[in-house]
């Protein structure tokens, strides 16, 4: 009982056994920080070419505050721009989807059109009308001043957007590396599409979410997953390989569905049905730094994306893919395996969330900081920890401060491509 | 349809459905909630995606699928909130002989226990989720029973989600 709180909450943790100090996870300045270093300067997965597949499509998001519109052109090329007038800072288009064929109450159709003084855009982001400009205006301002802002967009890795902030963005493929090796070929094969979309807004730290999405060691919580995957053979023959920027993924095992049941009656339909060149019940996943999950297994693939809110609240979007070509059948067979796990009244989505909510609870701003371990060295296998030391590496080379004691700059090494061999040390 | 009672009765019928459905759920006695369902009964959750532009299919089981569902949740980390269920019979169609359809407005309030922190949220009351039902029902020995119900919801943000059904 001598032992303080403090003591007690620092006690795990050092250099054999890896960890992070959970102020990383709690302080306003440090996530503010985030969002300038990271977020603001990141390729960041928002939307996928199906979400847009007719001319004059849009979808809006928002990236680190700002908010965003992509829009399909009529020349068939998708952009991004800020949807933010540039006249007096209104938000330009304010629904979730939509197509510009129609015109707005104050604005003709085809056009973005601000409701507040009709200043009008063109799907290429180019103004076309500023209302009453001459009697106004005169000769100082014309349309060619006042386009819209466009942003760094591609449309790539199966078909998802991607945009990033700043127009001095690096390559995207310079971005990605190797990464997406493994996942490509049943990405590419076919064209993709989104069956699924729903929002979570979750109490707790975004980091902690990537962080369940890089271990699998939390498989003990998931009584689906317990029985589907962890009792079967294989499960721990699969292998985390790190890579440049803090990505990480890991390789496959064959699933078994049908496990999960009750009373003789199966609760999760073999999965007969896959994706291009996956095995058959095949499940690969991708998490992408700072905060994107790909996870395609079975039939279906999942795919995560966060937008920060605050230190301690996570916007989190889940999108579920098939093929395009899917048949009827097919379709509603990739809905009912997506949903069964993965909906919002899925058998691990809610216990997942509710993980990294109690996470949330017992780190808390403000809270004394606590030795968050990422000590599990299993040869890189399904339980070992290397995705989350490979994603705090990267973290603090690009916040310059240790994620483990985060008033500290990172040594030198730490600014140096990371290499797998380097990731089993306490220095993240 | 010489079985059916008069409008109002049918009406009252229904609705005696409706609400025994929602104190059972509300009351986990899933066992008695099944019982006021036919044979091929067949349960989904739905919602219309405004992201998407598309209907979206959450939930889909029959009969023998949702009782084992249901059979399995105490393996699972089940949100221990209150559930209430407040459902008002709004539209009732003839579907048929000896059936109906009836559209019913549905909120759903969870009062909290064990998700967030029980010491400052537990006890506290907060919408999860508002929609309809849109039931069929047909009768069978004098009752009705529900064969396929549809919860529409409008909601697309559930927190968490959830193992149990609205």
């Amino acid at each position: 009982m001598t032992e303080t709180l403090a003591g007690w909450r620092r006690r795990l943790g050092g250099e054999h056994l890896p960890y992070v100090d959970s102020r990383i996870y709690t302080d306003a300045t440090i996530f503010e920080e985030e969002l300038a270093k990271i977020w603001r300067r990141t390729w960041l997965l928002v939307s996928h070419e199906s979400e847009l597949p007719e001319p004059l499509d849009f979808r809006t998001t928002t990236i680190a505050r700002e908010p965003v519109v992509i829009v399909r052109g009529e020349d068939g090329k998708v952009r991004a721009f800020l949807n933010v007038c540039p006249h007096r800072g209104a938000l330009l288009l304010r629904q979730p989807a939509g197509n510009l064929r129609n015109a707005n109450p104050s604005g003709s159709p085809k056009r973005i059109t601000c409701m507040f003084h009709a200043w009008q855009f063109d799907a290429a982001g180019q103004c076309t009308s500023i209302t009453r400009r001459s009697a106004g205006y005169q000769e100082r301002l014309d349309c060619s001043q006042v386009s819209l802002k466009e942003l760094p967009c591609e449309v790539a890795y199966g078909g998802f957007v991607w945009v990033h902030l700043e127009a001095s963005a690096p390559p995207l493929r310079a971005s990605m590396g190797n990464a997406f090796d493994a996942l490509l070929p049943h990405l590419e094969t076919e064209p993709l599409e989104v069956f699924h979309h729903h929002k979570a807004i979750v109490t707790t730290n975004y980091k902690f979410w990537h962080d369940t999405n890089s271990e699998f060691y939390h498989d003990y919580m998931h009584h689906f997953n317990r029985v589907t995957s962890m009792k079967q053979p294989g499960y721990f023959d699969r292998r985390y390989a790190p890579f440049s920027n803090g990505h990480v993924t890991i390789s496959s095992m064959q699933v078994k569905y049908t496990a999960y049941e009750q009373d003789d009656v199966v609760l999760a339909d073999s999965r007969d049905l896959s994706f291009p060149g996956l095995e058959t019940n095949g499940w690969k996943l991708l998490d992408l730094f700072p905060g994107i999950t790909l996870n395609l297994r079975g039939s279906a693939l999942r795919i995560d994306t966060m937008t920060p809110l605050a230190p301690d609240k996570v916007l989190i979007e889940f999108r579920g893919l098939g093929l395009k070509k899917d048949t009827p059948d097919a379709r509603a067979r990739r809905v009912r395996d997506h949903n069964t796990i993965w909906g919002p009244f899925g058998r691990n989505l809610p216990e997942d969330l509710l993980g990294v909510v109690n996470q949330g609870l017992g780190v808390r701003p403000g809270s004394e900081s606590l030795h968050i371990l990422h000590g599990r060295f299993e040869d890189n296998s399904i339980h070992d920890e290397i995705g989350l030391r490979c994603y705090y590496r990267e973290w603090s080379r690009r916040m310059n401060r240790l994620a483990s004691a985060p008033d500290e700059a990172p040594p030198d090494a730490i600014t140096a491509e990371p290499q797998s061999s380097s990731l089993g040390n306490g220095v993240h | 349809m010489s079985s059916v009672p008069k409008r109002s009765e049918l009406r009252a019928a229904v609705e005696d459905v409706l609400y025994a459905s929602a104190v059972h759920l509300d009351s986990q006695k899933f066992e008695s909630w099944l019982q006021l369902t036919a044979p091929e009964f067949r349960y989904r959750i739905t919602s219309y995606s405004h992201d998407l532009r598309k209907d979206m299919t959450w939930l889909d089981h029959d009969r023998a699928g949702l009782t084992a569902l249901l059979a399995i949740l105490p393996k699972h980390h089940v949100n221990g909130a209150q559930w209430l269920r407040q459902t008002v019979l709004y539209t009732l169609d003839d579907d048929g002989p000896d059936a109906v359809r009836a559209v019913s407005s549905l909120a759903v309030f969870q009062t909290v226990l064990d998700v967030g922190d029980a010491h400052v949220d537990g006890g506290s009351s907060r919408l999860f989720a508002a929609g309809h039902y849109q039931d069929r029902l047909r009768l069978e020995g004098g009752r009705f029973l529900l064969s396929d119900r549809n919860v529409r919801l409008d909601t697309r943000q559930l927190g968490i989600g959830s193992h149990l059904i609205p």
